[in-house]
């Protein structure tokens, strides 16, 4: 049921893509509105999907050891939340997107940035789907922490983000290609790279420090140089170059849509190269 | 002479104008932006290396990996200890001289700008963003006060001869927020030194019923003693049915001088604390606690056999040696289990599992249990015990590093979540008893905020305006 629905969310996502594809195209402002409303729909679904693979896998660990009291309930609610292993994440992930997008930017999801956001969480839907073992595992006693939910929103609602500064970095790279002047009458995409690069920071930044306190209390050592570790500081630092770069010397538009194009490499290196080739503390993911 | 002479009084002109020049450079490079970003590239790349490049092993590793010639520069280089050498503090010492720099640079001058009060002068300098007119007899008063409060919030008043000045300030910590993330950057990295200095790391195995008081910190230095002592009464393990651990605890009591003092439970993600130390489970296994008893059996003939723990034993016939390697108390949720390397003839040993209740696996073929064809083992006696293994730890740089934490996050927020803005209205009474408002405004930090608020507050001055 929950693997169906993520299915059609994903081809209502392709839709949404499609759709928005045009409407940048023709400048259709009905088939936006069809389009918006399609992501819109995807999302609350793909929201769905999330929860109730959170009651399953809720239902699943209370079978093997039945909590007793509301505390205890309540504890293995939030230790079970779909965010356990390389799946749930790759969906949340994907999930991130439209989300960040809609609820945040909502005046720049139109035309081909809509398009290149529900594109993204198509494909890493996608993904998910075909390419990874879906099956809800029981927990490992490290990943039994309150902090858990904590640091995989924060981290992914990171990535999100910056794969949003990406999406938007593409795009402003392609229309300003050759030196041409933007087009007018679009809303400029250098503040949304700007501003999306800083709720990435800000989120990532969380990340790494719910995961320090995390590590702390669970091994005694807040930074152990583990891959995932040094990978997420090495973007936190091209990132920070990004941010002084533009408080500092006040880079604009390609300079600056260049380095959000370089960070979101790092980014994606962090997530998935180093779950692939390089072994640590974070390697359950795989 | 006199041609020759000046060109040395040219040198020890650009000489004595040389030395403040250099120090105004120096600290010109130190608080620029490109040492920054130099660094902070820098940084990232090293770290790439120290991913890259497996860390912390032995010279042996690196001379077979890489070669004699490869291996031999990057043992030498210590490439292989990034983190903890010149590579890695090198850069992370000059960022600390960078950010103390801008430190001393800027913020005096942040907190200048944050104590100049938001006054009748400077709204008057701000730019005018609206014209606004109220008839003789109309009290604008009210209006404007409703309009500020409804878009922005409770606004100042300053009651001046013939004119009101209505003002609104918001985000006025701004400037604070860059240097508190960068002094909070310092705090972490002084809670790092502190740490490495002043700290203590190390293990402890304890089998069950034994007491401590000691610790390895390092396998080449002698033990750490502890001014108490420390027993493991009980270790319990929970296996889900797959046989991945659910969930282990350690039992521990601590002594003082052969007295209880306290009893507590250590587990994963729950670390215990006593005399100054954290006590953090890290790892379990099990251990033999007497020889391992196998029945052999070639064909119909079965003997018993008795082998200690990792030493030779040569099977009946003298045609095979068995050494138990390992021993796993549940292994693949199948229970207690014994690895075996066993070996015949001049070829390479075999590696199998021989399990205590599921004999029948031996014959299983592509299983990590699978025996060789000629030998029969299995297991009659498996005496094991458990032990749990502790993380030891004292950090007392870790209050400065959570000290660091905070001050980030507020930084964060005031750097780039309150965006300064400030408002104000000019009310100037004219002579035939009519009132002109200007309305005057700056947010450059956040056009779109600024923009919304402006398209608000001047529909709500129209509507209550004559005109």
């Amino acid at each position: 049921m929950i693997s169906l629905t993520l299915g059609g969310v994903t081809l209502v996502y392709l839709l949404a893509g499609l759709f928005f594809l045009g409407a940048g195209l023709w400048a259709a402002p009905r088939l936006q509105r069809l389009a918006r409303a399609l992501l819109w729909s995807g999302l609350a679904a793909h929201t769905g999907a999330i929860l109730g693979r959170w009651l399953k896998s809720y239902y699943l660990a209370g079978q093997h050891h039945l909590p007793a009291g509301f505390a205890e309930s309540l504890r293995l609610v939030i230790l079970q939340v779909p965010l356990s292993n390389f799946y749930e994440s790759l969906v949340f992930f994907s999930w991130c997107l439209p989300a960040l997008a809609l609820i945040s930017f909502r005046r720049y999801v139109q035309g081909y940035l809509g398009a290149l956001v529900a594109t993204l969480a198509c494909l890493l839907l996608a993904y998910a789907s075909l390419g990874v073992d879906s099956s809800i595992k029981p927990l490992m006693p490290a990943l039994k922490s309150n902090w858990l939910l904590i640091h995989v929103v924060t981290c992914f609602l990171g990535y999100g983000a910056f794969a949003l500064a990406f999406g938007a970095a593409l795009l402003h790279l392609w229309q300003t290609r050759g030196s041409r002047p933007v087009l007018s009458g679009r809303p400029t995409l250098d503040p949304l790279i700007y501003q999306a690069t800083i709720i990435g920071f800000v989120f990532l930044t969380l990340g790494i420090i719910t995961g320090a306190v995390w590590a702390e209390s669970a091994w005694g050592r807040y930074w152990s140089w583990d891959p995932k570790e040094t990978w997420s500081l090495i973007t936190w630092l091209i990132y920070a170059t990004l941010l002084h770069a533009r408080l500092v010397k006040g880079w604009q538009g390609r300079r600056i849509a260049w380095l959000a194009v370089f960070g979101f490499l790092a980014v994606l290196f962090t997530y998935f190269g180093v779950s692939f080739l390089l072994p640590g503390l974070h390697s359950y993911l795989t | 002479m006199v041609p020759q002479a000046k060109p040395l009084y040219n040198i020890s002109v650009s000489l004595s104008h040389s030395l403040p020049s250099l120090k105004s450079w120096l600290w010109g490079s130190l608080t620029s932006i490109r040492f920054t970003v130099f660094l902070l590239l820098a940084l990232a790349l090293v770290s790439v290396i120290g991913t890259l490049l497996p860390q912390g092993e032995a010279a042996d590793f690196y001379l077979a990996r890489y070669g004699t010639a490869a291996g031999t520069f990057l043992w030498h280089s210590r490439l292989t200890q990034i983190y903890y050498g010149p590579w890695f503090l090198g850069p992370v010492s000059l960022l600390a001289v960078n950010l103390l720099a801008c430190l001393v640079h800027g913020l005096p001058q942040a907190v200048r700008r944050i104590a100049r009060p938001f006054s009748g002068e400077a709204a008057a300098a701000l730019p005018e963003r609206g014209r606004f007119s109220w008839p003789a007899g109309a009290d604008p008063q009210p209006v404007v006060a409703a309009a500020f409060q409804q878009e922005l919030g409770r606004p100042r008043r300053l009651v001046l001869p013939d004119q009101e000045i209505y003002l609104y300030e918001c985000g006025r910590f701004r400037p604070l927020g860059p240097y508190l993330i960068h002094l909070a950057l310092l705090l972490i990295l002084v809670g790092g030194l502190l740490g490495k200095f002043w700290g203590l790391e190390g293990t402890l195995a304890l089998g069950q019923g034994e007491t401590a008081q000691t610790f390895a910190i390092d396998p080449r230095r002698p033990e750490q003693s502890l001014d108490f002592q420390v027993r493991l009464d009980r270790f319990q393990v929970r296996f889900y049915p797959s046989g991945i651990p659910e969930e282990y605890r350690s039992d521990l009591t601590f002594l003082k001088d052969g007295r209880e003092v306290l009893r507590a439970v250590c587990r994963v993600n729950d670390p215990v604390s006593f005399g100054g130390l954290n006590f953090y489970q890290s790892s379990y296994g099990a251990q033999p606690t007497g020889p391992i008893r196998f029945k052999v059996c070639r064909g119909e003939e079965c003997q018993p056999v008795e082998a200690p723990w990792r030493r030779r034993v040569e099977l009946p016939g003298g045609q095979a040696q068995i050494i138990a390697l390992r021993l796993e108390g549940n292994l693949q949720g199948l229970g207690p289990a014994v690895q075996v390397a066993y070996k015949s003839g001049p070829g390479h040993p075999q590696i199998f599992w021989v399990s205590q209740d599921h004999p029948e696996l031996a014959g299983k073929p592509d299983s990590p249990f699978r025996q060789p064809d000629d030998y029969r083992l299995t297991l009659t006696d498996l005496p094991l015990r458990y032990y749990s293994v502790f993380q030891v730890k004292k950090d007392p740089g870790v209050w400065w590093v959570y000290g660091g934490f905070i001050l980030v996050l507020v930084g964060l927020l005031l750097a780039f979540f309150r965006p300064p803005q400030r408002w104000a209205l000019v009310l100037q009474k004219k002579e035939d008893g009519s009132w002109a408002g200007r309305l005057l405004g700056a947010g450059p930090r956040a056009r779109e905020a600024f923009g919304d608020r402006l398209q608000g507050l001047r529909e709500a001055l129209k509507k209550g305006a004559g005109s």
